[in-house]
């Protein structure tokens, strides 16, 4: 609807959604990895360089015994491998710090040109290498292979490819530099021949480099599509982390939202009804006053009934890995939900006495809370008026929180006992003494109970009272869940005393 | 008697409470929205609010407007703030008593809708105990 005005009008376009983003399969992989994984990874090749350092240094060393070299077929080394493990030194120590600098201050994202930097460096060291050991009498020459194929996993197809063609060019540069006399060819062993020019055998040099080029174009081409494939497939399970951890998240919000608006209007009802039968707006006759007491009582019932079914379906649907498993002290949540069930007990005249130790426990905090309000509730509302709720919690011999919660109610029948934590259970008598009840709270607390392995053990009198207790797990990391609660997962106990 | 802001876009249940208030003998306001809220608040000094949380316009709006008076208006830091909602402890993303904090929940107490009126009037008379002392 837009509204029409003589100098300009007011218009309004709604919106579409953004569009999805890419779906399974449309990730390409191609792109190279985020900077701040590669920064580890500089990190990481860093330290693989100190390990190159090593080798060539300890062949460095061996030079100075030739004859220990000669005696298993080596030419002396001379200097070569301790001049390029000191290039390799400087050019490490300069790369590791740069990259500890790009860490510290947070913002990696000079990662990528540290990493060329570092490639390059290694290329060109390794062409030294491979004219010195021999660049067509050894097999040195794959070594360029480890360039080509890390190349591929940290950067993207393009890059990878670019790194495989300087290596190409620098292998062939040496070729031709030696072939020129530009640098006398040299060869780590002490029985090889002398090679000749390339033009007196030209085929051997040309399909040696061949077949090099090919090998090593061909390892680039798997490896590169291989990375794409995974990186593709990292892509796919990342965006379907982001939508599942974005759901997760829009339907709490709904929940809240639904909540609010199914119960507010509940809350304006009882209200209402309450000044009305206080006989603040008049006296009402008694009939009138007894129906109004029955909208008052539906009303209250309805919106509890409302927050339990919307609590309930959500418990259904949650998985207990999804959700954020936390360090907790017990006696922490008991407090605060002691706290939520202060007016119901007010209204009943009920007192709640606390002894809390801090106790510590594994868990979702939203769904703790839910379960001891749920039992806080009910020993409040199938207490007697004017009756006492007795809430402990204490460290327990394994370390666990353990928890009781005790009224001196209603009670539970000992035959009625197993079926209090069905879904719409309610015994008679608890119908008759608490009408506000929708039968679903201690089905909550099941689900809780059993997401957690809480060991629950209930024991009751018929008109005595009801005790909960509760053995939580002990602390630990999420990952390792009790395991003696692990086995007893369906750790719910009632008993008749 | 005490000046009571009452901010709940739930113009029936305001009406309700703001009835049971003046019954007790204070002086009543009701706003329906945040916005009107700031105004009558910099107009008028209340001497306790009552705060719905979500309103048509932010499911947050009462947290919002908590922080907002507790650190933003220094002329009405000290006035107690007396949370009403509808959703609970109870949920993923709820909030009860125990969350109440200076940065988060800044707020004085807490009560659950629906809510009893005389509780409500009591809250309230102790809120006003509170603060005067």
């Amino acid at each position: 609807m837009a509204a029409n005005n003589e100098s300009s009008a007011a218009v309004y376009e709604l919106p579409l959604p953004a569009g999805p983003p890419a779906a399974a399969g449309e990730a390409d992989g191609h792109a190279r990895l985020p900077e701040t994984l590669l920064l580890k990874n500089v990190l990481w090749f860093c330290h693989l360089r100190w390990a190159v350092v090593a080798i060539l240094g300890t062949f460095g060393l061996l030079g100075l015994f030739p004859q220990v070299l000669a005696h298993v077929g080596l030419r002396p080394t001379a200097d070569w491998p301790l001049v390029a493990a000191g290039i390799l030194v400087a050019g490490n120590l300069a790369f590791s710090g740069h990259a500890r600098l790009l860490k510290e201050s947070g913002v990696p994202r000079y990662a990528h040109i540290n990493l060329w930097g570092q490639i390059v460096f290694d290329l060109v060291v390794l062409t030294g290498v491979v004219h010195y050991a021999g660049s067509l009498e050894t097999n040195i020459t794959f070594a360029y292979l480890f360039h080509i194929v890390l190349a591929c996993i940290f950067l993207s197809g393009t890059e990878s490819l670019a790194v495989t063609l300087i290596a190409c060019v620098l292998y062939m540069a040496v070729l031709a530099a030696e072939d020129a006399g530009l640098v006398a060819p040299q060869t780590l062993f002490a029985g090889a021949p002398p090679r000749l020019p390339i033009a007196a055998e030209p085929w051997i040099p040309i399909w040696n480099l061949a077949l090099a080029l090919f090998i090593w174009l061909a390892v680039w081409y798997l490896t590169s599509h291989l990375a794409a494939m995974v990186r593709a497939r990292d892509e796919e399970l990342g965006e379907t982390n982001r939508r599942l951890e974005a759901a997760l998240e829009e339907r709490s919000r709904h929940m809240l939202r639904t909540t609010h608006e199914l119960k507010a209007p509940f809350a304006a009802i009882h209200a209402t009804t309450q000044l009305l039968l206080d006989g603040q707006c008049g006296p009402l006759p008694d009939e009138a006053r007894a129906f109004v007491q029955r909208i008052s009582t539906r009303c209250r019932r309805l919106a509890n009934e409302i927050q339990e079914m919307v609590q309930l379906a959500n418990l259904r649907s949650e998985s207990q890995g999804t959700l954020p498993h936390a360090a907790l002290d017990v006696a922490e949540i008991l407090r605060g939900c002691i706290g939520q069930v202060k007016p119901l007990a007010e209204e009943r005249k009920v007192i709640i006495e606390a002894d809390l130790a801090q106790a510590r426990t594994v868990g979702v905090e939203e769904h703790l809370k839910m379960l001891f309000a749920n039992l806080l509730g009910n020993a409040v509302g199938y207490s007697y008026e004017g009756g006492r709720v007795r809430v402990r919690c204490r460290p327990g011999e394994g370390g666990g929180p353990e928890v009781v919660i005790e009224d001196h109610g209603i009670g539970i029948p000992a035959d009625k006992l197993p079926r209090v934590f069905d879904e719409y259970y309610r015994t008679d008598e608890a119908v008759r003494h608490n009408k506000q009840s929708s039968g679903l709270g201690l089905a909550i607390v099941r689900h809780v109970a059993e997401e957690h392995g809480i060991r629950i053990r209930v024991e009751s009198c018929p008109g005595a009272g009801t005790t909960f207790h509760l053995r939580l797990a002990v602390e630990r990391e999420p990952s390792e869940p009790d395991s003696e609660n692990k086995e007893n997962h369906d750790g719910l106990r009632a008993d008749c005393r | 008697m005490a000046y009571v802001l009452i901010v709940d876009d739930d113009e029936d249940f305001a009406a309700a409470a703001a009835k049971a208030l003046a019954i007790a003998g204070h002086e009543v306001r009701v706003e329906l929205d945040t916005a009107s809220a700031t105004k009558s608040m910099d107009a008028r000094r209340p001497d306790l609010i009552i705060l719905d949380v979500m309103f048509p316009e932010n499911a947050s709006a009462g947290f919002e407007l908590a922080r907002f008076i507790k650190h933003e208006k220094p002329g009405l830091k000290d006035v107690p703030i007396l949370m009403l909602t509808a959703v609970n402890v109870k949920f993923p993303l709820g909030f009860g008593t125990g969350d109440a904090d200076d940065v988060w929940m800044p707020v004085s107490d807490f009560i659950e809708k629906p809510v009893d009126l005389n509780v409500l009037q009591k809250r309230v008379a102790a809120l006003l105990r509170a603060a005067a002392k």
